[in-house]
């Protein structure tokens, strides 16, 4: 049987509204993750996406609902799951090094030296191939290079899934293709769980073996799809089959004509 | 572009020694009582035996010690309530109408009462100067750690970092330029401040110094330890600003 690393169970979240009944975000959302898979959560802007995986983040607490991250119910962010943010350059710390950006992500953890938290810290930089950048400041790289430090911070950590907010959103379009490939490797090298937001049709399929459609708020999830595109695949070569093409059809109809509401 | 920057100062120290040079006359015309303002040259003359001989140290020394210890102390304080009344509410909303009554407060007017509590020795001035740094230290380290970006924070806690972390590691740092800038105003009331209890306490150090030298018609001995006031209050600056670049020179981007 199939372990599920993230399981949302009818979870809700309202906010406070200024004279006024609180306003209803997300309405009972329901949601398996299997450990091992990339799925995507796919909607509209302002439907509520990022609210959602900062539930499962432990970064947020749900109105209503379950979450539970490998068995256990979410209080608080899960040693399991990292969160990597969509504002890149937000989420590293000025003031240090790329290197001890990365190292930030180990080096509070029982035993762990300095120097070796350094040696990990260069060891993820290589795999998001920014070896020999570990001196810079962050504000010295691209936007490209950023987020590929709070990647190399994030998988330093050693999760078990990996929560990706936007994480592509910010950069250029040839930049983003490199990410999404080196994203794939990553996956596939690691064994690692992905959960990644989108509002992007194609980077969701290109890259997820389902896609869950979010709608928009009160959001809740309107059907999830199986992509079922080969494993390995390369980021860009998948996006000339005629399955990409037709779940591409598929979800932007969804997403446009329906206006992504559920039924 | 280095010539550049060296040749910057220049026209303002042209006019300073213009403006020297112009008193030097106007007193020796006699357009100036030299009763009541000496010629820079005399002046300079008295400090030049001060320094030479050694006897400027003493004083110094005193004056400084009050500033140093006072700063060192009220900054940590201004920095220790600070933080926690900008991550805790609870502790915001229990000292933060304290903190607003003393606030607004010359602490010069501080002295007085704190000389009946603590009599005129070096504890009552190092309480006085520390209070004097403790406010503006807080304000700006309040401000600082409000304003901390909610991302680096949930950057920490998706790390698993602890509060106790997160505040030295993340909170402290972010919040260090506003630190530095309240702690660099609380500089010169440190001075001030030092110097003032010198005078109402009668005892030691330049501020002392400068009033019996009044009180006892030394004028250019009094005008002497006023430049070499103004002197200590420029190199306080200067290493501040140098350790104060030394330590946010990740802000170097642009």
């Amino acid at each position: 049987m199939e372990t599920l690393i993230l399981e949302l169970d009818a979870v809700g979240k309202s906010f406070p509204a200024r004279g006024g009944p609180p306003t209803l975000a997300m309405d009972r959302v329901s949601l398996s993750v299997r450990e091992g898979e990339f799925l995507s959560i796919l909607g509209p802007s302002g439907c509520g996406k990022s609210t959602l995986l900062q539930i499962a983040a432990g970064l947020m607490e749900p109105s209503a609902g379950a979450v539970r991250v490998a068995g256990r119910a979410v209080k608080g962010p899960p040693p399991e799951a990292v969160y990597v943010f969509q504002q890149y350059g937000r989420s590293l710390l000025p003031w240090r090094s790329v290197r001890d950006n990365v190292a930030f992500a180990v080096e509070h953890r029982p035993g762990m030296s300095r120097s070796r938290a350094r040696a990990v810290a260069d060891a993820q930089l290589a795999a998001v191939a920014l070896t020999g950048f570990g001196d810079h400041f962050p504000w010295q790289l691209s936007g490209g290079m950023q987020q590929r430090v709070a990647l190399a911070r994030a998988l330093a950590a050693e999760p078990r899934i990996l929560l990706m907010d936007e994480p592509f959103s910010a950069v250029d379009a040839l930049t983003r293709l490199d990410l999404h490939r080196l994203m794939l490797e990553l996956w596939e090298k690691r064994g690692l769980t992905v959960v990644l937001v989108t509002h992007d049709v194609e980077e969701a399929v290109a890259l997820s073996d389902r896609v869950a459609l979010l709608t928009k708020r009160p959001s809740t999830i309107a059907r999830v799809v199986e992509t079922g595109l080969p494993r390995p695949r390369d980021a860009v070569e998948v996006r000339e089959t005629a399955r990409f093409l037709e779940l591409r059809h598929e979800l932007l109809d969804a997403l446009l004509t329906r206006g992504g509401h559920a039924g | 572009m280095r010539a550049e920057r060296l040749l910057a100062p220049l026209p303002g120290l042209l006019f300073l020694a213009l403006l020297l040079l112009v008193l030097e006359w106007a007193v020796g015309e006699g357009l100036i009582r030299r009763a009541l303002m000496p010629p820079p040259s005399a002046i300079w003359e008295v400090l030049r035996d001060l320094l030479l001989s050694g006897d400027v140290l003493p004083p110094l020394a005193a004056t400084l010690r009050l500033v140093l210890i006072g700063f060192a102390l009220g900054s940590a304080a201004g920095v220790a309530l600070g933080t926690a009344m900008g991550w805790w509410g609870a502790a915001y909303r229990l000292l933060e109408p304290l903190v607003e009554m003393l606030r607004p407060i010359p602490k010069a007017a501080l002295v007085p009462p704190l000389m009946l509590f603590l009599g005129i020795g070096d504890m009552m001035k190092i309480t006085s100067v520390a209070l004097a740094v403790t406010f503006p230290v807080l304000v700006n380290t309040l401000q600082g750690v409000r304003g901390v970006d909610r991302v680096l924070l949930d950057s920490a806690r998706t790390h698993g970092w602890g509060t106790g972390r997160a505040l030295r590691h993340v909170v402290l740092p972010a919040a260090l330029p506003f630190i530095l800038a309240g702690m660099r105003t609380s500089l010169g009331l440190a001075l001030i401040i030092a110097v003032l209890s010198e005078m109402l306490t009668g005892q030691g150090g330049l501020g002392f110094l400068i009033l019996d030298m009044q009180r006892s018609f030394l004028i250019r001995q009094m005008y002497a330890w006023l430049v070499i006031l103004a002197l200590v209050g420029l190199a306080l600056n200067a290493l501040f600003a140098w350790a104060e670049a030394r330590a946010l020179h990740w802000q170097q981007r642009q």
